[in-house]
């Protein structure tokens, strides 16, 4: 078989860390090529290396035998090379279509043809079944829909090798299973996948080969049918896998939250995003959340946390929370792990103290009455990344240069600060490797044992199974079954979110 | 879809422009300021709405790359001076020339400051405006002392550049041959409405100098390339997301240079209209505040040409009645009146009641205010077409979405 993508030797450090320490990748044309690894163990790297967005220190890369170097992701795309970002690369105040022939645009003299890019979009997108409005505004659409986007752009500039950057990350198992048939389209229209990956049974679903990066290095290359799923994590983190699994009832008499009628209206007069939601959380029990995104689960989050208006009333331990505002809210003891942490949860371009106090900022021990205390916050910035293993430099680091799984575990910590009596976490796990998701379990588990209540959204439903004691389904911004967790699969579980059941 | 949005806006933009007309005859019949409507003062405010028309569509190119352009005061004066330098030596339309060329010198500082070396902003942007005053200044002395220049502030005088009218309707000469003035004859006539409609157009296209028609186009043909061309699309995704661009193989660094640069031929070209056509000599303080105006308009117009234009358009209107006539001021009080009784009704009907509440008693201030003085103390009336620009636009534009990353430092490889 054809080489269709060689990387031999490659290294690249960023002030302060190493990246990547030789790196050597062989990718056989017409196949699908899983790359895994830890969060931070570099995979990501190696492919921006690949795509010309990071130019390495050292190495080579070959493109069909001939060895290339790319400046710029403009020679990679010259060279066949398409990427489907993990963070999608999309102007929100842009339409879909010009989304997709930004940069390669069928022009006459200049000026854009864009009923002829509108016919290939959409001859495309019928091809793969990845049918998304070429008018419409990305910002409207959701997180499904932005990936199709994502591959339709590259798939518009006629790539022959695909990379796709741990493209199953954001999306419910029915959108996995349409990403994977359009994958076995594409291998079959004798294009070359590289898919990035920690999930590991998707790659044993999925891929042909199988390249293992661990702390920068490639440590391993195997076919996927000759290994399983327990080889190849012990070839990634060293350990066995985790699984998130809670032990008996840890839930107490009094009632930490309950909710009637929670309404939130569509701002267009839609139909409302949350319907006549009701249920009761008490102290050390997690209600797990399941729906497809969008079926207005972040919506009722938000609600509860005083984010958007409401109908309906929200109780908190026995006092009323309807006219609270959010930083009463928080105070009084709620903690929210918000579904996107660059977006909602962090200040990327600061440090990580200072990241600390963000929800915070009105008590002890980030506050001494209205200066903000710097080194108290310091030395609780460094209690977090002790407890909840947090690596990195220290609390002066920037959070951008955390990796996703250390930013997430980072957030975890500071939520937890001060004991909230509820938690409010909406894709605690979300692009987290297996070790970090293993230690958010953990600490998850330990806050309800001690009487935290939990109110999950997850869109990995073993997670959700997992952890919760209760589950309910959200469709159509209403409450359509409620589930025991112990005697729900996956699969029913996931009928039940579409409706089908 | 764009295409459809964009002819009934057309409808909506002619309806609300007669709209505005016929309020203006119902006021001027009812206060007999007969300036409100004449063709001297429509001329006066198109004259007066270019040099803001050209600096805010230099702001759009600037801020639709994801540049703050605050310097665009200090391009327009680098143009005006340009234009006044080299229109007196060579000719008025050499002096345009110089003044793009300089007004796009000023504008790569600015670029190279903000693109390059990652300068905030608006701190290059105020820079170059304190710079450019001074520079002009210290060469105009040093001609000045050479006695080819009258004085320090002042350059010798420039041609005019000449004029002509559209045929038939408004008089224009077509190779020797003088067509009639239709509109000038129907706004004689003194019809209510129907003379003031014509008297109005008859300003706007009657004896336009050629380098007002071209800063008219410009409008259209900006929006045109933004929003048509591959060049406008690159340009526009480098001030959305540049690092989804940069991910698509778009040169952002070229694109923001362009946009500056772009930018900057704009504010020069609209200095230079103000030294040569709307003046015929360069002299200091000429700019006086219009690129912040610009500015204003820009942004009050929603990061779109036509929005822009109309922002421009209301402040020459405001500012062309009150230098003909502060009686037409008077009478313009009225119709801050009826705009801001229409701005409460239409916030009263989405139920903002906080803005109905304002709106309201702004409009009764200035109902008091017009019945209390008879006469408007001068420096009010010069100050009214700041104001009445202010009240109106911020009413009018309340959801206003400029480029996602404007203003912000762009890096190469920008995410990790």
């Amino acid at each position: 078989m054809a080489i269709a993508v060689e990387l031999r030797h490659i290294s690249k450090r960023f002030p302060g860390v190493i990246a990547n320490k030789d790196v050597s990748i062989k990718v056989e044309s017409g196949s699908v090529h899983a790359l895994i690894g830890e969060n931070g163990a570099g995979k990501s790297t190696v492919m921006k290396i690949l795509y010309g967005m990071q130019r390495p220190d050292s190495g080579e890369i070959l493109v069909n035998g001939q060895s290339v170097q790319f400046k710029k992701p403009a020679d990679s795309i010259e060279a066949g090379i398409g990427m489907v970002h993990q963070h999608f690369m999309l102007a929100d105040n842009f339409t879909v279509l010009e989304n997709i022939v930004l940069g390669y645009e069928p022009s006459h003299g200049g000026v854009i043809d864009f009923n002829a890019a509108r016919a290939k979009i959409n001859e495309m997108a019928a091809a793969y079944g990845l049918t998304v409005d070429p008018d419409a505004l990305v910002e409207d659409l959701g997180v499904g829909q932005r990936q199709r986007v994502e591959i339709l752009k590259v798939l518009y500039r006629g790539a022959k090798i695909l990379i796709f950057d741990e493209p199953t990350a954001v999306l419910v198992p029915q959108e996995v299973d349409e990403l994977f048939e359009a994958l076995q389209g594409l291998r079959k229209d004798g294009l070359t996948v590289i898919f990035i990956t920690h999930k590991l049974d998707e790659v044993l679903r999925v891929a042909d080969d199988v390249t293992v990066i661990r702390a920068g290095s490639t440590v391993a290359e195997v076919k996927a049918s000759d290994v399983s799923a327990k080889k190849l994590a012990e070839l990634m983190v060293g350990s066995e896998l985790p699984s998130p699994e809670i032990h008996g009832s840890a839930k107490r008499n009094e009632v930490t939250l309950s909710l009637s009628k929670l309404t939130v209206l569509a701002e267009s007069g839609a139909r409302n995003l949350v319907s006549d939601v009701s249920f009761t959380l008490h102290a050390g029990e997690v209600l797990g959340i399941a729906g497809v995104e969008g079926n207005g689960q972040s919506e009722l989050i938000e609600a509860i946390l005083g984010l958007r208006n409401y109908t309906g009333t929200v109780v908190f331990k026995g006092e009323p929370l309807d006219d609270e505002s959010v930083s009463e809210r928080r105070d009084m003891g709620i903690g929210f792990i918000p579904e996107d942490r660059q977006r909602q949860a962090l200040l990327m371009s600061s440090p990580l103290w200072e990241n600390r106090i963000l929800g915070h900022q009105r008590g002890k021990p980030v506050m001494n009455g209205v200066l903000i205390d710097r080194k108290a916050t310091m030395k609780d910035t460094v209690r977090i990344m002790q407890e909840f293993d947090v690596r990195a430099p220290g609390p002066d680091t920037l959070a951008l240069a955390l990796s996703g799984g250390n930013q997430q575990k980072f957030i975890v910590g500071r939520e937890m600060s001060g004991a909230p009596s509820l938690l409010l976490a909406s894709h605690p796990t979300r692009g987290v490797d297996v070790g970090a998701q293993a230690a958010i379990w953990n600490e998850l588990r330990a806050a309800r044992e001690k009487g935290m209540a939990i109110v999950l959204i997850s869109a990995d439903l073993e997670e959700l199974i997992g952890l919760s004691d209760r589950l309910i389904v959200m469709l159509r911004g209403s409450v359509t079954a409620e589930l025991d967790p112990t005697k729900t699969t996956p699969e029913s579980l996931g009928s039940a979110m579409t409706g089908a059941a | 879809m764009l295409e459809k949005g964009k002819l009934s806006g057309m409808r909506r933009t002619i309806i609300i422009f007669f709209g505005i007309i016929a309020i203006l005859s119902i006021i001027r019949v009812a206060t007999g300021a007969s300036d409100l409507t004449s063709v001297g003062t429509a001329q006066a405010a198109l004259l007066l709405s270019v040099p803001i028309v050209l600096a805010a569509l230099g702001g759009l190119f600037a801020e639709r790359a994801g540049v703050v352009n605050i310097g665009l005061e200090g391009m327009m004066i680098m143009g005006a001076w340009a234009g006044g330098f080299m229109g007196s030596k060579h000719g008025p339309w050499v002096g345009l020339l110089a003044a793009i060329f300089f007004g796009a010198v000023g504008a790569l500082v600015h670029a190279i400051a903000t693109i390059t070396f990652g300068v905030d902003h608006v701190v290059s942007g105020v820079a170059i405006n304190i710079i450019a005053a001074g520079l002009v200044r210290y060469i105009s002395t040093i001609l000045a002392q050479g006695g080819s220049w009258p004085g320090p502030s002042q350059s010798p005088d420039v041609e005019p550049i000449g004029q002509n009218g559209l045929p038939i309707l408004s008089g224009g000469k077509y190779f020797g041959w003088q067509s009639p003035d239709i509109l000038n004859s129907i706004g004689e006539k003194n019809w209510f409405l129907i003379s003031d409609i014509s008297r109005v157009l008859r300003g706007l296209t009657g004896e336009l100098s050629y380098v007002t028609m071209i800063a008219v186009a410009l409008v259209p043909i900006s929006y045109y390339i933004l929003w048509k061309t591959s060049f406008g699309l690159r340009l526009r995704s480098t001030g959305e997301s540049p690092i989804a661009a940069e991910s698509l193989g778009v040169n952002v660094y070229a694109m923001k240079y362009w946009g500056v640069l772009l930018s900057g031929g704009f504010a020069g070209l609209g200095g230079g209209f103000l030294a040569i056509v709307a003046a015929n000599h360069y002299q200091e303080n000429q700019i006086g505040g219009r690129g912040y105006i610009g500015l204003a308009a820009m942004l009050f117009g929603n990061w779109r040409p036509g929005g822009l234009l109309a922002g421009s358009a209301l402040f020459g209107f405001a500012d062309a009645l009150q230098l003909r006539d502060s009686a037409a001021i008077h009478a313009l009080l009225l119709l801050i009146v009826a705009f801001l009784l229409f701005a409460a009704w239409r916030s009263f009907k989405k139920g903002q009641r906080i803005a109905t509440i304002v709106a309201l008693a702004l409009a009764g201030f200035f109902a008091w205010f017009f019945v209390a003085f008879e006469e408007l103390p001068g420096q009010l009336v010069t100050m009214t077409p700041y104001l009445a620009t202010l009240i109106v636009l911020s009413l009018a534009s309340q959801r206003l979405r400029g480029p996602a990353a404007a203003g912000l430092p762009y890096r190469r490889g920008g995410l990790k």
